[in-house]
């Protein structure tokens, strides 16, 4: 046996015990909690201002609040009013840990917290179906949705839809409700009987009808249709949130079941709006995809084309056609771009010589910035990205139901409305990406699959940016930010041209004006 | 304690020792695992075993969770790296192991950019912890490592498949036993449970597992890797089969039609072999050839994986008393 000779025993120990400590120590920081949060930290919210004369604030879809009629409730010195409290009381007094954490998760807010599930809808929905083996790609079916492809596809156009169809009927549900909680006046259980607990914070707004279940009713109704594969989630929330009402001394069998009952009416209201707003035929047939690369084409412009592999064909064409909440389809024309940079002229080989310089020289900071606003597959889109930023103004401004929903509405018909002008002018000009142009260029994120002019996210920033900025003036330079670095991190993802943001910043702050002008008007300030 | 484990004519300890060097294995993102962090061999003390390795990694088949697919908007995937790798023998019972790996991505179908630059630090230390002679044919012996990496550069994780890595700092506990017989039967089975720290993406939330996290930080599954070798290693000549399996302790699948994710659930198994040869003529150096193909796997590619390099070693030692 050879052997080597050994250093002395206490020298080798403290070789070891120096090199397992600093391993030790250099990797300690990768231990820490695995707890990753998936949902918002948010405060209880404490209105500061009722906001009692919203049931006269302008409607957007509806004529007004009588509309959708609520019955007069039954007096609290009913008998059946009175055997209601006696069942909150009851159940107040075992509540479980499960329902105290629901009572504190929505006392948050409604309006928040259903902004927040739709946003994990959107999310699991954006999908795009993989191709057949032939290379075609199968279309989601609404009537068959747990097929695959499942339904829908939630796409960037797809979700500023639903978040807005949502947000504008959350918002005239709750402005209807608010007309007949001052009408009639009843206050909440806690307040008729004070053996009742108030596990919420208490407000001065009447419990009848039930804004928590309005609130319920009308998301439910239209998340189920709008993302039918998650409807066991979707009314395992809706119940949960009319059960922390109950359980918190907020609102009584009656006040719920006619919250829900106004929802579900309010929501039918828009639901049949969307059934024909021209949403069903945006996807196109493959002769209008053939018309519009002929189109560009015939206007001596190389049109655009799916670098998908497969190629892909184009994302809602026809979505430029799609109603939209402020603009008349008059407007939508007016509002459209002028003509992007030729793509024979310099100042195309320019721009493209720019997006390849600019996509191949990134910081890291600038790269940070692409990832921070991809906003891709498995994303809340963008839409869903300035609902998240608007989310902290709205807890930190302790709203009202009511007012809260009015941030989402008008936030969401501007994304909206940004969406269908932005995709008018795309289809318009059939503009190819720049990667299309020259093949150099690789992308730092995944390429959308429609035409580059005007860009997407500096329409959606633009005009997000614009109504936030008149709804929260404080934050307005913090706005203003998030958009510019929204819009240009598509220059740096090498999958837009600065002519395709600068333009789209400018379309997108014209769309977000109408939704403001609405807002100055609306009777809410 | 290092038994005899070559002979040669002109140098026995040095013709040893230069055998006892370290492979790399790149798995899919994932960060490299150096062969010697997985063997059961040890460097005499006062011994450096240092050199450079390329490694050519290409996958066009994957495991879309458990379907396996070929995707048009990446078409094949190839990750290529020289891996700077050094272990030093500290005593005859430790060794110490850097590994700094270089890399570089590429898709040769579609729009997506690739990446390159630095990947992770690996640092190790290993430890004898038995050695027992087996009568006259060989010797077990029973290796311990601890293990760490390091990001390097604060590279993206986020651009799955093409990230250099996952950009977890992980540390990791190993066992190996290993039997060498005295006419070079090699036998060496080892299993490791790797702890990975928590990834900071650029964005604040992301949607995994079912669930969108509001977070920009993301739960990384702990990974449990096994694997055997059996084989000829003797007169400085190693010719080894192996196969290794990974686990993933979590994570979810990688979603139709999307880009992997960082913490997805990668599990696979693979087979290959290991040919360390040495250069006729220059003394102390080692050619290095090493294949493996990932045939099962989940969420993962079906690798062909090829490293090739040089390795030399130096007896300080030696040196010291010429």
């Amino acid at each position: 046996m050879n052997r080597k000779s050994k250093p002395s025993k206490p020298n080798t120990l403290r070789r070891f015990a120096l090199i397992a400590a600093s391993i030790i120590f250099a990797f300690s920081s990768s231990s820490c909690s695995k707890d990753i949060p998936s949902t918002e930290v948010l405060p209880p919210v404490t209105p500061a201002n009722a906001d009692a004369n919203a049931g006269s604030w302008k409607m957007i879809v509806l004529s007004g609040p009588t509309q959708v009629p609520v019955t007069v409730p039954a007096p609290t010195n009913d008998p059946g009013y009175q055997s209601e409290l006696a069942t909150i009381k009851t159940a107040q007094a075992s509540l479980t840990d499960t329902q105290k954490t629901a009572i504190t998760y929505w006392s948050s807010g409604g309006v928040l917290r259903w902004n927040e599930i739709m946003r994990e809808l959107v999310a699991r929905s954006d999908l795009p179906p993989s191709p057949n083996p032939d290379g075609s790609y199968p279309v989601p079916n609404p009537a068959n949705p747990f097929a695959n492809p499942q339904y829908p596809f939630s796409n960037p156009p797809y979700a500023a839809r639903a978040y807005s169809n949502v947000a504008v009927a959350q918002f005239e549900a709750l402005k209807v409700a608010w007309y007949y909680k001052f009408l009639y006046n009843r206050p909440s259980p806690s307040k008729v009987d004070t053996s009742i607990k108030s596990l919420m914070p208490t407000t001065n707004v009447p419990s009848y009808p039930s804004e928590d279940a309005v609130e319920a009713g009308v998301n439910a109704a239209l998340l189920t249709l709008l993302f039918p594969t998650s409807v066991d989630e979707i009314n395992a929330k809706a119940a949960e949130q009319q059960q922390a009402a109950l359980l918190s001394g907020r609102a009584s069998p009656s006040d719920i079941a006619a919250g829900v009952a106004l929802g579900n009416a309010v929501a039918a209201i828009i639901a049949n709006r969307a059934a024909s707003d021209g949403m069903k035929a945006a996807g196109g047939t493959p002769a209008i995809w053939q018309a519009l690369a002929d189109g560009a084409t015939a206007r001596g412009e190389i049109p655009w084309i799916s670098q998908d592999g497969p190629p892909r064909p184009p994302m809602l064409p026809l979505f430029g056609q799609v109603k939209a909440w402020m603009l008349t389809p008059t407007d939508i024309v007016n509002e459209r771009a002028t003509p992007p940079p030729s793509t024979s002229s310099t100042q195309m080989k320019t721009e493209t010589a720019e997006v390849l310089n600019t996509v191949n020289n990134l910081t890291r900071d600038q790269l940070a910035t692409v990832y921070k606003w991809a906003d891709g597959v498995s994303t809340p889109t963008p839409s869903g990205h300035w609902d998240a930023i608007a989310a902290p103004y709205i807890s930190a401004a302790s709203y009202s139901e009511v007012r809260s929903a009015r941030v989402y509405a008008l936030l969401n018909m501007a994304l909206h409305d940004a969406g269908v002008a932005c995709w008018d002018t795309k289809y318009f000009y059939f503009n190819p990406r720049p990667s299309q142009l020259d093949p150099e260029i690789k992308t730092q994120t995944g390429l959308p699959n429609f035409p580059s002019y005007v860009s997407g996210h500096s329409d959606f920033s633009a005009a997000a940016a614009d109504v936030l900025s008149y709804l929260f003036p404080d934050g307005a330079t913090n706005f203003s930010a998030l958009k510019q670095e929204a819009a240009l991190s598509r220059l740096y993802g090498g999958i837009h041209y600065r002519s395709d943001i600068e333009v789209g910043i400018a379309q997108g702050q014209r769309i977000g004006e109408y939704t403001v002008r609405f807002a100055k008007s609306d009777g809410a300030n | 304690m290092i038994p005899p484990i070559t002979a040669s004519r002109h140098n026995p300890h040095k013709q040893t020792l230069a055998s006892i060097c370290f492979a790399l294995l790149v798995l899919l993102f994932r960060p490299l695992h150096a062969q010697t962090i997985d063997d059961g061999i040890m460097l005499a003390d006062k011994t450096l075993c240092a050199g450079a390795l390329y490694t050519h990694d290409s996958w066009d088949h994957y495991w879309e969770g458990n379907l396996e697919r070929v995707n048009g908007n990446i078409g094949t995937i190839t990750t290529q790296s020289i891996t700077m790798a050094a272990n030093y023998g500290v005593t005859s019972w430790f060794d110490a192991i850097v590994n700094v790996p270089y890399i570089w991505t590429n898709a040769s179908k579609g729009v997506l950019h690739g990446q390159a630059g630095f990947q992770d630090l690996t640092l190790a230390a290993k430890f004898k912890a038995i050695s027992i002679p087996v009568k006259q044919f060989g010797a077990l012996r029973g290796i311990a490592v601890l293990s760490g990496t390091l990001p390097m550069t604060n590279y993206t994780p986020d651009l799955q498949p093409l990230s250099l890595g996952a950009n977890s700092k992980t540390i990791s506990g190993r066992t190996t036993l290993n039997f060498l017989g005295k006419r070079g039967l090699y036998v060496n089975g080892t299993a490791a449970y790797t702890f990975r720290g928590n990834v900071t993406l650029d964005r604040p939330y992301y949607f995994t597992n079912n669930q969108l996290y509001l977070s920009n930080e993301v739960a990384m599954p702990n990974q449990f890797n096994f694997g055997t070798s059996v084989g000829y290693r003797k007169n400085n000549l190693e010719i080894v089969g192996d196969y290794s399996q990974q686990q993933t302790r979590g994570g979810g699948d990688i979603r139709p039609q999307d880009t992997p994710f960082v913490s997805n659930r990668t599990n696979f198994s693979k087979a290959g072999a290991t040919f360390k040869i040495p250069v006729p003529k220059l003394r102390n150096i080692q050619y290095w050839l090493l294949y493996s193909n990932t045939f099962q796997g989940r969420n993962v590619g079906q690798a062909n994986t090829i490293t090739t390099g040089l390795m030399y070693t130096l007896s300080f030692e030696k040196r010291a008393k010429p």
